[in-house]
């Protein structure tokens, strides 16, 4: 049975964050990811785990205006910090997420809220990307089912409104 | 017979179909129409949709596997006492628990019984000995590492050709004791006399090639969640068979009535068949179903993203051919041997399509299954793999060793069982088809598209000014998504509203399928598309195919088809008959003195057909719910409009309906192949690096009927790309002196990126040759599944050179070319 002097004892830290426009205090492990922290911790479950790795984008968030994939980054660093996840973009109606549902971005559907997180960002910087731009910007996100030739057609549909 | 009889007997007419569809819609509004908004669409990119891995449940425990770090060990002892006394730990599951049976059933396509909590096991990876259920994935994951395992490890083999030679390690004595190749593994498929075939032939071609291990990566990895509501469970499952896993459920711990079990299946992070055909899959719920009754919490089990690449397609293998040809290009003879590794599921040969596509006389192929110390291998985008690899490369070869175009030994090769396209075109026309030729539809359309005339060349005579050579590559086969299955779908009309709700249980696989049953019951029933919703998540006790048996449309379409044209009977009789019925009296029909057959629905609105003046719309015809009895009340409810009399409100009859179909298809041998499709690719190939790069394909699918456009071609697009990953950079890798797994990652494991392909072309035939309702034919497994092998025919235009092996990594592409 747990025996209670045994217990590790772990740094825990009350970290701010700023995600999409709302104040969250919270108490994080030192070796949290972000995408832990938003997923489990504040129920946006939106931002994706797939590889884990840094390898695929599907946990993608703009952090301080530039997309990170939240996997690879430690809650405990972004403390103070923005960030917008696939939430606040959805409650902002931006014109990407009616360009996904029009040309049928998705298939499962479990890698797309970090397209749209990537090229979101991408329009951020730059709202008249070219298609060369636009791959080049969703190049590190994977999607198994394949839709990759409609998220160009999406995001330039977007750029234009 | 009334016409809700002579409907029926024109359903169950079309049960396991044989022929063309008798009794297509005369007219088509959102079938086949472009710009459909898809059901899911705005919930997954906003992040909404829910997929099992995003269940939280108060009180959840996370649960994960101890897994076996050899490839072959027996678990001696193992001492988990200092991971159950890690604080956050509430419960370890060990194999020698008393309160697990020996074996369980846990699913796969049927039920099939197999231990637990293995105590022995045959891969590396494998999932052995013990869970262990935390209050975080993290403490349970600690905790795995603090259990200590003494292991007797056993010799290994992890080639398929090593394990069949005498004295080879035995991969699983527990399961196979007299050796690595068994029964149940050997299949031959044949047809003619391959030795009279040989002896035809002007040309004898004999080669030889590898497919390495590839799998489905699904983004969510495998999970589920249980939880104990009192007595009964609820269960979400990341499963493509929901009505497999609930049968399965029940078939636990002395048997759970069906009606006490509630299953979830909530959106999946793709499986592509893989996982849920496992006969183990179900496994994680029986350990998580056992901890929950015993700490009184919900589990979550889990594997970690590795533990997801331990399954594999069943085409990992090393196949024989020899070819007789004349030298027009006729084939007189096609001999094969296949070895394959580790296949699982019944053994589905690798020249079926020779023999059902062709005019080929004379085809013998020999399978044999081995076991290897690898993962299971299962159908994945599908078992149909061997075959296409198979036809690839066969009508390939020849067209080279006769220097021959591969798109006219195609054309003089269609056909069937052994006889040329007349014959498979009068069959056609037997069965009530429009006799078309698919394959020169296919064909045409794709040429032009790709500038085959233009570009097509001798094999390693085009370099271009980067370079690079250029190559071009062709295959075909037929469709083949309409086989064994039953389904059972059903509508009901919302009050209120009037709105149509479709209800089945299945799981979403992100093909768009939910949108296409909506286009069809709107269709029929006459309704607006917008007016028809469907969520399958729903454990609703309809068990709808959910591509499994490959198949979805051809017999869902028909259910749902069959759903709506009996509610549509039915609408029409009760706005023709008196309504509201009680002691008080009654309401008179909504069309007095009108016969159904003289109404009918259009843009959701009912009307007489003689005077379309005279109309209703459904939402007023169904009525209000609850309190909207036949009586008004003079408070609180809508009372009677002026000038009405009597009931004012009068009260229909619930508006539902169900329908079903079952069909043996094409797994019994039933139906001949009518619909082909044509894929075309041109590669750029360094011959200092060996790097391959697609620059285009060209896919055409005669799917018989399109539903969905944006649905097909979001099949034409992801098969180009699963199938250029497959055949260029997909491969799991083994070290072979430990047998351990050195690529179970998105880093080492190259999944195609959106630059993996310069440009696909997508493009869709319609002959209406397919056996599902309208002469539809499904499309998802095909792209993916033939695509593969043809980065080999494409690489040889270019180099000159045949690469032996798949994927066609570039050290493959430059021993061919003698670099290595």
């Amino acid at each position: 049975m747990a025996q209670l002097d045994k217990k590790v004892p772990i740094s825990e830290e009350e970290i701010s964050l700023v995600v999409n426009g709302d104040l969250y205090e919270v108490r994080v492990q030192p070796n949290w990811t972000l995408q832990y922290v938003l997923h489990n911790e504040l129920g946006l479950t939106g931002t994706k785990e797939f590889c884990n790795d840094g390898a695929c984008g599907a946990c993608a968030v703009i952090l301080e205006e530039r997309a990170v994939l939240s996997c690879m980054t430690l809650a405990i660093e972004c403390d103070g910090k923005t960030i917008e996840t696939i939430e606040g973009i959805a409650r902002a109606n931006h014109p990407l997420i009616e360009a996904y549902v029009k040309h049928s971005c998705m298939q499962c559907g479990y890698c797309t809220p970090g397209f749209v997180v990537t090229a979101k960002a991408l329009l951020d910087r730059n709202p008249k990307p070219t298609e060369e731009e636009v791959q080049e910007a969703l190049v590190g996100n994977l999607c198994r089912c394949g839709t990759y030739p409609q998220h160009i057609k999406a995001v330039l549909e977007a750029a234009s409104k | 017979m009334n016409m809700a009889n002579d409907e029926m007997s024109k359903i169950q007419e079309l049960f396991d179909n044989l022929r063309a569809d008798k009794y297509p819609l005369k007219k088509y509004q959102s079938i086949g129409k472009r710009g459909v908004r898809r059901l899911d669409g705005y919930e997954k990119a906003t992040g909404a949709a829910k997929y099992t891995m995003d269940v939280q449940l108060p009180g959840m425990l996370y649960a994960r596997f101890l897994t076996s770090p050899y490839p072959h060990a027996e678990i001696k002892s193992m001492d988990t006492s200092r991971a159950e006394a890690l604080p956050g730990v509430r419960a370890v599951l060990r194999y020698d628990d008393p309160e697990l049976p020996p074996t369980a059933d846990l699913g796969a396509h049927e039920l099939s019984a197999v231990p637990v909590l293995p105590k022995v096991a045959h891969f590396q990876g494998q999932e052995v000995g013990a869970i262990v259920a935390a209050d975080s994935e993290e403490i349970a994951e600690q905790a795995l590492k603090l259990i200590e395992v003494e292991w007797e490890e056993r010799p290994f083999v992890l080639d398929m050709e090593e394990a069949l030679e005498p004295g080879a390690p035995l991969a699983d004595p527990e399961s196979y004791p007299d050796g690595n190749v068994y029964n149940q593994g050997i299949d031959v498929e044949e047809h003619g006399d391959v030795e009279k075939g040989f002896a035809e032939a002007d040309k004898i071609i004999e080669f030889k090639f590898r497919q390495g291990l590839n799998t489905w990566v699904g983004p969510e990895r495998p999970c589920g969640v249980f939880r104990w509501n009192g007595e009964y469970p609820e269960v979400w499952v990341k499963q493509q068979h929901p009505h497999i896993c609930k049968r399965v459920i029940a078939s636990w711990f002395g048997g759970i009535p069906m009606n006490k079990i509630q299953i979830h299946c909530l959106y999946q992070g793709a499986s592509f068949g893989g996982w849920s055909q496992m006969p183990w899959n179900m496994g994680g719920h029986y350990c998580a179903a056992v901890i929950a009754k015993r700490t009184g919490r919900p589990v979550k089990w889990m594997f970690n993203r590795r533990e997801d690449f331990y399954g594999g397609e069943m085409d990992e293998g090393v196949y024989y051919f020899k070819v007789g040809a004349k030298l027009d290009g006729t084939i007189t003879a096609v001999k094969g041997r296949a070895v394959f590794a580790n296949q699982t599921m019944p053994v589905f040969g690798f020249v079926r399509h020779l023999i059902d596509n062709t005019r080929i006389p004379n085809v013998y192929g020999k399978t044999e299954a081995v076991k290897v110390n690898k993962g299971p291998t299962v159908p994945v985008r599908c078992e149909q793999n061997p075959n296409c690899h198979s036809l690839t490369l066969v009508f390939n070869h020849v067209a080279d060793a006769l220097g021959l175009d591969p798109i006219e030994v195609a054309l003089k090769n269609d056909g069937a069982h052994g006889h040329d396209i007349a014959w498979l075109n009068s069959r056609k026309a037997e069965m009530g088809f429009q006799v078309r030729d698919s394959l020169k539809e296919c064909i045409e359309k794709g040429r032009a598209a790709i500038g085959w005339d233009e570009k097509w060349h001798a094999p390693g005579t085009k370099k271009l000014p980067n370079g690079k050579m250029h190559g071009l590559g062709f295959t075909w086969t037929h469709e083949w998504d309409d086989s064994a299955g039953s389904s059972e779908m059903a509508i009901r009309i919302e009050r209120n509203d009037g709105t149509a709700t479709i209800l089945g249980c299945r799981s979403d696989v992100g093909v768009n399928a939910e949108t296409a049953y909506c286009q069809v019951a709107a269709d029929e029933l006459g309704m607006r598309i917008e007016d028809v919703h469907y969520r399958p998540q729903i454990d609703a006790g309809f068990f709808t195919m959910t591509p499994d048996s490959s198949t979805n449309m051809s017999v869902n379409g028909f259910a749902i088809r069959n759903a709506a044209r009996l509610l549509k009977r039915k609408i029409l009789e009760a706005a023709t008959s008196p309504r509201g019925v009680t002691q008080r009296g009654s309401a008179p029909p909504a069309f007095p003195g009108k016969k159904p057959e003289e109404l009918d629905i259009k843009d959701s609105v009912i009307y007489e057909k003689a005077n379309p003046s005279n109309r209703r719309t459904l939402a007023k015809f169904v009525g209000y719910s609850g309190a909207m009895g036949p009586i008004s009340s003079p408070r609180g409810e809508p009372l009677p409009s002026p000038g009405e009399k009597g009931v004012s409100y009068p009260f229909t009859a619930p508006l539902f309906e169900y329908g079903w179909q079952v069909q043996l298809g094409a797994y019994a041998g039933a139906r001949l192949r009518l619909c082909r499709q044509a894929h075309f690719m041109e590669v750029e190939v360094d011959t200092e690096t060996g790097e391959v790069d697609v620059a285009r394909v060209v896919t055409v699918n005669d799917v018989g009927r399109v539903i969905n456009w944006e649905g097909c071609e979001g099949q034409q697009y992801g098969g180009a790309y699963m199938g250029v990953g497959r055949g260029r950079s997909e491969e799991v890798v083994h070290d072979p002196m430990t047998g351990v797994m050195l690529n179970g990652n998105l880093l080492n494991y190259k999944v195609p990126t959106m630059l993996d392909i310069g440009r696909i072309d997508t493009i869709l035939v319609e002959t209406g040759m397919g056996y599902g309702p309208y002469g539809v034919v499904g499309i998802a497994e095909d792209v993916a599944t033939v695509i593969p092998a043809l980065i080999s025919p494409a690489i040889h235009n270019a180099i000159g050179k045949w690469v032996d092996g798949f994927p066609a990594t570039p050290d493959k592409v430059l021993k061919a070319l003698g670099k290595t």
